[in-house]
């Protein structure tokens, strides 16, 4: 069985003897990243700068809450707004795998950035196996390139370090709770960010389009698990769709956008089926993306596809 | 024990490996390309899934075939695994009517050793285009699905069984009895 203690005492002794200088990890401030940054932390202590990049497509609050969860962990973090480039790198993308890889590239040139300017050579990232699973390689084929994995540019100048490598979440949310890292339930979200919840053109009003769903989403399941009407799901978000319909608001004819609901139940992101989220839940998420974003949007689905055939996110 | 998972490029390939070394077994991932020679010492393969059709694909099946003629230890097919099995020794595959994807109720319908102390219906979790549509000549279904004739076989003369769905998967029901129950048929061969 998997022994989180041991785990951590072979990657610390093995980080300390592969890194030799200074160092950068790339930390949005999830359960993957975040343990990534306090294993390194542990191994090399202040030869470690934590990374985070504002990237223009992260959910509501992210970014001020995971400055927050940085100051009470203690490691020395640099947060770098780079939203301009990474809209700028999106403009006219619809295609889900250029969406992903001029995200994946964008990281890159970012941290070369920031790694020149604090004299690091290697790059700690916190990849997991589903990413390079489905990223694929010589035998596999690419369901998806994670933006850390099939996302990175060839001429890529850093030395990576990615010591979570075999394993998946269930057993990075172990080590987690050994290590007393905070974020260690919290729900999974994919480096592309809010930029793979659009599908079509990611730009700043389609993005905080599906921002605001998100947070109606996240709010409801949340307070419906807290309420004791139903379990948090694994993961659960909106998506915005390009598709239009008719619909009718205060005698007038509307004709807004869509968004889905997902929820799935998982242990590995490897398989997923949906949520049943309870029908009066999802009415009031429902009421309350119609009604609060009524100029964008007039319908909401629910999705009810499971992995496979389906994947977690929709891009 | 020492088990090798056989890679022919599953996304579940890994998933096979862990649940292995969660059961205590010495785990390992190989290329298909491996020469059966290299592999030295090994107690049980597992060849896992994959994207190819095993048909008109067999080159990206590697050395799938070599390890079922050579070897003798006990193997499991998974998905592309049985399908290779069942077409190397000369039994019949192809595209199925109906894909499977995701939930599928499984019958089992001769216990044999994988099934053991495992209800006779439950629900697994496929992934497959193709299917095994006759066993070989020796091997005998052992569990079939609505729309799927064979979900699972073994030969009568070796060890060698074969699932079409995926025991190593979280949302497959009792996956793990199953590989305790492969793992269990190795442990007799050793002896």
């Amino acid at each position: 069985m998997f022994d989180p203690r041991a785990f951590v005492e072979e990657k610390v002794d093995e980080l300390r003897r592969t890194i030799t200088g200074k160092a950068i990890i790339a930390c949005s401030g999830g359960v993957d990243s975040t343990v990534a940054a306090v294993l390194v932390d542990r191994a090399i202590g202040e030869r470690l700068r934590a990374v985070y990049v504002d990237t223009g497509l992260m959910r509501k609050g992210e970014t001020e809450e995971v400055r927050r969860m940085f100051d009470r962990l203690g490691v020395h973090y640099r947060i770098v707004d780079a939203s301009g480039e990474f809209f700028a790198a999106l403009k006219g993308q619809v295609d889900p795998e250029r969406k992903r890889k001029a995200i994946g590239e964008r990281f890159i040139r970012v941290f070369e950035r920031e790694a020149r300017e604090f004299g690091a050579e290697y790059l700690v990232q916190g990849t997991i196996a589903p990413d390079w699973i489905e990223s694929g390689d010589g035998v596999r084929d690419t369901i998806k390139s994670h933006h850390n994995v099939g996302g990175l540019p060839k001429d890529m100048a850093l030395r990576l370090v990615e010591p979570l490598w075999d394993l998946y979440k269930d057993e990075v949310r172990a080590v987690a709770r050994f290590l007393g890292v905070e974020v260690s339930e919290r729900q999974p979200f994919p480096g592309p960010a809010l930029a793979i919840r659009v599908i079509g053109e990611a730009n700043p009003e389609s993005v905080g389009v599906v921002r605001e769903a998100c947070a109606i989403v996240e709010e409801e399941l949340e307070a419906a698990a807290r309420n004791g009407s139903m379990v948090r799901p694994w993961q659960y978000f909106a998506v915005l769709l390009p598709v239009q319909s008719v619909g009718v608001q205060g005698d007038r004819r509307a004709y807004g956008r869509t968004i889905a609901i997902r929820a799935v139940e998982s242990v590995d992101a490897m398989t997923a089926a949906f949520s049943r989220v309870p029908y009066d839940v999802l009415e009031r998420i429902s009421l309350r993306i119609t009604n609060e974003m009524k100029a964008n949007v007039n319908r909401v689905v629910y999705d009810i596809t499971n992995k496979p055939p389906a994947t977690i996110e929709w891009e | 024990m020492r088990v090798y998972v056989v890679d022919n490029g599953g996304q579940w390939t890994h998933r096979e490996w862990r649940v292995l070394r969660d059961l205590g077994v010495e785990a390992r991932i190989v290329p298909n390309t491996t020469p059966f020679d290299h592999l030295g010492q090994v107690d049980a393969l597992v060849l896992s899934g994959g994207a190819p059709d095993v048909a008109s694909e067999a080159a990206r099946m590697g050395n799938n075939g070599e390890y079922l003629d050579r070897a003798d230890c006990p193997i499991l097919g998974i998905c592309a695994g049985m399908q290779f099995m069942a077409a190397h020794f000369g039994g019949r595959t192809g595209p199925a009517a109906r894909a499977e994807f995701g939930r599928t109720r499984l019958y089992v319908d001769e216990e044999d050793q994988l099934f053991v102390g495992i209800p006779k219906e439950f629900d697994v979790w496929e992934s497959h285009n193709d299917e095994v549509k006759d066993v070989p000549e020796g091997f005998q279904a052992l569990a079939h699905s609505e729309t799927c004739a064979v979900e699972a076989m073994r030969s009568l003369r070796r060890p060698l069984y074969a699932v079409q769905f995926h025991p190593e998967v979280e949302n497959t029901a009792f996956g793990t009895d199953i590989f305790r129950n492969f793992l269990r048929a190795v442990e007799e061969w050793r002896r």
